[in-house]
């Protein structure tokens, strides 16, 4: 039983000493975004493009006089329990003044209403679905595209430019996959195709070639996909596997080079992405930082882009309300102006979706990813 | 040696040494939110609490009882999603949608229960596994009732009303909203009654006989002991545990999804009661504490979080296999042959 | 009919490499009546070295046949000899101190070797996907409407032939004695002169490696391999052992190819949505009718 009391004590001293923290002028950004687990990969795009915003604002003096920015970083393992877990983990904390996050849509909807409770700017770099911003919360904000544009466009651009008529959609059943390809399969019918079936998927899985053993006969001409780059390389494979000749087509979830490393790049030949925003790789404005983040990461992910540009508004407000004040951040993001980042130029609308509506669609081409227009 | 065997005595004798320690423990806790504001360290503390009401609810089917569970986190989702459903379906209020899915989730406890009657041992294990993935991926594909992988959104908090003399007597309306303090209460509150009633039903008859089907089936059955009604109970009212857990959980999250029921969940609610000690509610409680605590902690580790709780874990083990607190009538029990 | 037969060889496919795993589930639960839950990741650990040895080969994409099988035999070898050996670290560390404790001690001790190993591999290698080169020439062969690859065909081949071998091992030679009369009463084994720790070190050996084939042939089917991969495969290949009986290893490997068969009939015929679930749902109703598995007979009654 002593042990008991002792180890009780020592648990509440741990706990007392973990909340604990040096007193140094600090201003504080959250991310929040799976850094462990299946989309770990995805989710730590985000982390460094948010890291690097950081370090290159900490290298150019301080943001506000006597100010350092430190980067406070909660992983959400793409559970939206978690994600609310962080979110109010970062709101008891005074010194976070804004969050850049999360990944998933599923993730940012439920943590959206505590930030707004606590009244502190999130900008996400990555969550498409429309519904987050209608929920009526003034402290939210996106630098993405939603995918009530993205759907549309990428079914104007199967149909029009790639002249399918009967599409198969499968889609992983989360807000965003789900989400996109409804919007898909509305405006693809609305154009005149047909849509042969649409089926879920579970995240995490391997084996899809139940499913595609039953697609293969419907002879679809594509096959869309809602979802992430891991469950899409695999469906790739297994198809050109089980012979079935369809192109695949996602939306911005599976733009990203591992996509073709693990698809292998013969079979991901020919794989459509429609991406939010226009080709950053491209762009004359994102070669200091494409060359910077290769440098410091590797390769450019899908949000590495997105979230730079988030956090880089996100210092900009806070230097423009000169102080680290969470009110008076969000008011400034609020109200009207534009920020300039690599991505162009950001404005948010009333409910804090940017005015930056460009779709670009993508192709994979001699195993590599190859802009093909911008719709 | 051999009386000390004698049902129900053991529990009390050593206990007595320490008669300062709870009533101490219960006061630190019940004060700590007054002095410690931080948000985050209620929130852990109520996450904590939660998973004590878990632990204590698989205390009552692992270590009382004897029958192995290896999908306990299925019960804490059927009470979660009946809680959240009830809400959401006809805003039935926090309070009474309690004790429906504490009804609820002891019936489907029941149920599984069911194969006890034929499966043994580890084969039960591998039913209430599967039974408990079963139930995953049904909240998972259920989209129209459980919101699929999105979860449920939008679970109303609990409210109460108070009154108030100003002049006349006046009804205050309290919700206890998003801040984890008034939540720490409640699950203060039910972790002291679930611990209580844990400790009543180990002296009771129902206790005794559970124990009894533990130590040895055959002989407990020749004793007049109905073994798999007795089976049956300790599924039952132990699963109804986690339907208070659950409740508690959807109403202060405001959201629930189905990846927060998973395998890793039962097993580290299992580890819980292992590590704290089966059949010691004490231990259970310290356990569950620990358990819950520990990787909050170790975020200052990052990522290696988990490779450090794993070890942890093992060395646990090793060095104290049979729990920070051994129930003390198992102790006895194993000194005596 | 021909979507039958290709829906028939998706799910033999899996199957077969559920088989592997679940061979390690059932000869471990055998002998000392742990259900080793570490044992997916080893499953996983395994397909890690297999990609590892062949990225230290610097194999080339495109390779002819037999180079391509020398290549395959080379990460096998590799692969089974490094998780053999993790398999025996792992019951020397985790499992072997507490050999006389209650057995829930054991399994929680397992639980969090599975956490080392899941997050080790992780920061190792990242949590990232990693692609697995192609080493077995893609190769179709289409009857009809039936295509056939021959990485499937290999990992059929490959895994008969170790279960043929196993089952020779346990059944026909002095080892294999040992192993069962050890597997019965570890005292008597040890009154009869056989050294039982000795027996266990090798039953975690023999296990790891099969998982470990199973991991390299999984990787090269799906081209990917992720830290948490040993997951999901280890809980099936679990399920598998169960069905078959644990304890039983031709019972193992019937269990499962039933499982494999049933996830790609059931996801091909009725919902790939509900894919994970037919696995268990089937666990479920045969123990309901035969509570000991297909062909098991004893388990311990006591958590």
């Amino acid at each position: 039983m002593n042990k008991t009391v002792s180890a009780l004590s020592l648990f509440a001293i741990l706990l007392f000493a973990a909340g604990c923290s040096k007193h140094d002028p600090v201003i504080r950004i959250g991310v929040s975004a799976p850094f462990t687990g299946d989309q770990a990969s995805v989710g730590l795009t985000i982390l460094r493009g948010t890291q690097l915003a950081v370090d290159q604002a900490n290298a150019q003096g301080d943001v506000l006089p006597g100010y350092k920015i430190e980067l406070v970083q909660i992983d959400d393992s793409h559970s939206p329990t978690q994600a609310v877990a962080a979110a109010k983990k970062f709101v008891s904390d005074p010194e976070v003044i804004g969050v850049v996050g999360h990944l998933n849509s599923s993730c940012t909807k439920p943590a959206a209403q505590i930030y707004h409770n606590a009244r502190v700017a999130q900008i996400t770099p990555a969550s498409t679905n429309p519904e987050i911003s209608k929920q009526g919360f003034d402290t939210f904000f996106r630098v993405c595209a939603t995918d009530d544009l993205q759907g549309p466009k990428a079914a104007q651009f199967a149909f029009n430019e790639l002249g399918a008529r009967k599409v198969f959609i499968i889609d992983d059943k989360t807000t965003y996959g789900k989400g996109l390809s409804d919007e898909f399969a509305k405006a693809f019918i609305a154009q005149g195709g047909q849509v042969l079936g649409h089926q879920g998927i579970t995240q995490g899985d391997k084996d899809f070639t139940p499913l595609l053993t039953k697609i293969r006969p419907m002879s679809p001409d594509l096959i869309f996909f809602g979802g992430l780059y891991p469950e899409c390389s695999l469906i790739i494979k297994q198809a050109r596997d089980l012979n079935i000749k369809a192109p695949v087509m996602g939306g911005d979830g599976i733009y990203d080079v591992t996509l073709i490393r693990l698809a292998t790049p013969s079979a991901s030949e020919g794989t459509y992405a429609t991406m939010i925003g226009a080709d950053v790789k491209a762009l004359p404005q994102a070669q200091e930082f494409v060359k910077a983040y290769e440098t410091k990461f590797g390769d450019v992910g899908s949000y590495s882009a997105y979230s730079y540009d988030a956090a880089n508004i996100l210092i900009q407000a806070i230097k423009l309300a000169g102080a680290p004040d969470r009110e008076k951040v969000i008011q400034i993001l609020k109200d009207g102006r534009t920020f300039p980042g690599i991505l162009g130029q950001t404005e948010f609308d009333d409910r804090g979706d940017t005015k930056n509506k460009i779709v670009s669609v993508f192709r994979v081409r001699n195993g590599q990813w190859e802009h093909v227009r911008t719709v | 040696m051999i009386k000390k065997q004698g049902l129900g005595s053991g529990v009390q004798g050593p206990g007595r040494k320490y008669l300062f320690f709870w009533p101490l423990a219960f006061g630190l806790f019940l004060i700590l939110p007054l002095i410690d504001h931080s948000a985050y360290h209620q929130d852990v503390l109520v996450t904590a609490g939660i998973y004590i009401l878990l632990a204590l609810g698989l205390n009552m089917i692992v270590g009382y009882a004897g029958l192995l569970n290896l999908g306990y986190a299925a019960f804490f989702g059927i009470g979660a999603y009946t809680c959240a459903g009830l809400n959401l379906a006809w805003h039935i209020p926090f309070w009474l949608a309690l004790p429906v899915a504490v009804v609820v989730t002891g019936f489907f406890g029941f149920l599984v229960g069911l194969p006890v009657l034929r499966v043994k041992g580890d084969y039960l294990a591998i039913v209430t596994l599967g039974f408990g993935e079963i139930v995953r991926i049904v909240f998972n594909n259920l989209d129209p009732i459980t919101g699929g992988p999105n979860g449920l959104l939008g679970i109303e908090h609990p409210v109460i009303f108070y009154p108030v003399f100003n002049p006349s007597l006046i009804w205050k309306r309290f919700d206890f909203g998003v801040s984890s303090f008034p939540y720490y209460y409640l699950v203060f509150f039910c972790v002291i009654l679930v611990a209580y009633f844990s400790l009543r039903l180990d002296r009771s008859r129902i206790g005794r006989a559970w124990i009894a089907v533990r130590e040895d089936e055959v002989a407990a059955g020749c004793m007049g002991i109905p073994v798999p009604q007795v089976k049956l109970l300790a599924f039952g009212v132990g699963s109804s545990i986690a339907g208070i857990a659950g409740s508690i959980f959807a109403a202060k999250q405001g959201t629930i999804t189905p990846d927060s029921f998973d395998f890793i969940l039962s097993v580290m609610i299992l580890a819980m009661v292992v590590l704290g000690g089966m059949g010691s509610v004490p231990g259970v409680i310290l356990g569950g504490l620990v358990l819950s605590i520990l990787p909050e902690l170790l975020r200052e580790f990052s990522i290696y979080r988990m490779l450090i709780f794993g070890l942890v874990m093992i060395l646990m083990m090793i060095f104290r296999p049979q729990g920070f607190l051994g129930n003390v009538r198992r102790k006895y029990e194993l000194t005596t042959r | 009919m021909e979507l039958f037969v290709q829906q028939l060889i998706n799910g033999l496919t899996i199957g077969t490499i559920y088989a592997l795993i679940a061979l390690g589930y059932t000869m471990v639960y055998g002998i000392i009546q742990l259900i080793n839950f570490a044992h997916g990741e080893v499953f996983m650990v395994g397909a890690y070295i297999g990609l590892t040895a062949i990225t230290f080969f610097g194999f080339v994409s495109g390779s002819t046949l037999p180079m391509a099988m020398l290549y395959l035999a080379v990460m096998l070898l590799i692969s089974m000899a490094g998780s053999g050996l993790l398999g025996i670290v792992i019951d020397q560390i985790a499992y072997r101190p507490i050999r006389n404790s209650p057995r829930l001690v054991a399994l929680i001790s397992a639980i969090g070797v599975s956490f080392v190993l899941q997050n080790a591999v992780m920061l190792i290698y990242g949590p990232q996907d990693q692609g697995v080169p192609q080493i077995v020439p893609d190769i179709h062969f289409i009857f009809g409407d039936v295509t056939i690859t021959l990485m499937q065909i290999m990992i059929l081949a490959v895994s008969l032939v170790l279960m043929v071998f196993l089952n020779f091992l346990v059944q026909h030679t002095q080892l294999g004695r040992a192993m069962r009369a050890t597997s019965q009463d570890h005292k008597m084994a040890r009154l009869v002169g056989i050294n039982v720790n000795w027996i266990i070190s090798l039953t975690f050996f023999i296990g790891s490696a099969m998982a470990a084939v199973g991991g390299v042939l999984f990787g090269l089917y799906y081209h990917t391999v992720n830290f948490h991969d040993g997951y999901l495969a280890g809980l099936k290949a679990f399920t598998a052992a169960v069905l078959g009986g644990i304890g039983n290893i031709p019972g193992a490997m019937v269990g499962g190819v039933l499982i494999g068969l049933a996830e790609g009939l059931g996801a091909g015929y009725i919902s790939s949505e509900w894919k994970n679930v037919f696995a268990f749902v089937i666990l479920v109703l045969i123990l309901l009718f035969k509570p000991t598995g297909l062909f098991g007979e004893r388990v311990a009654d006591r958590a």
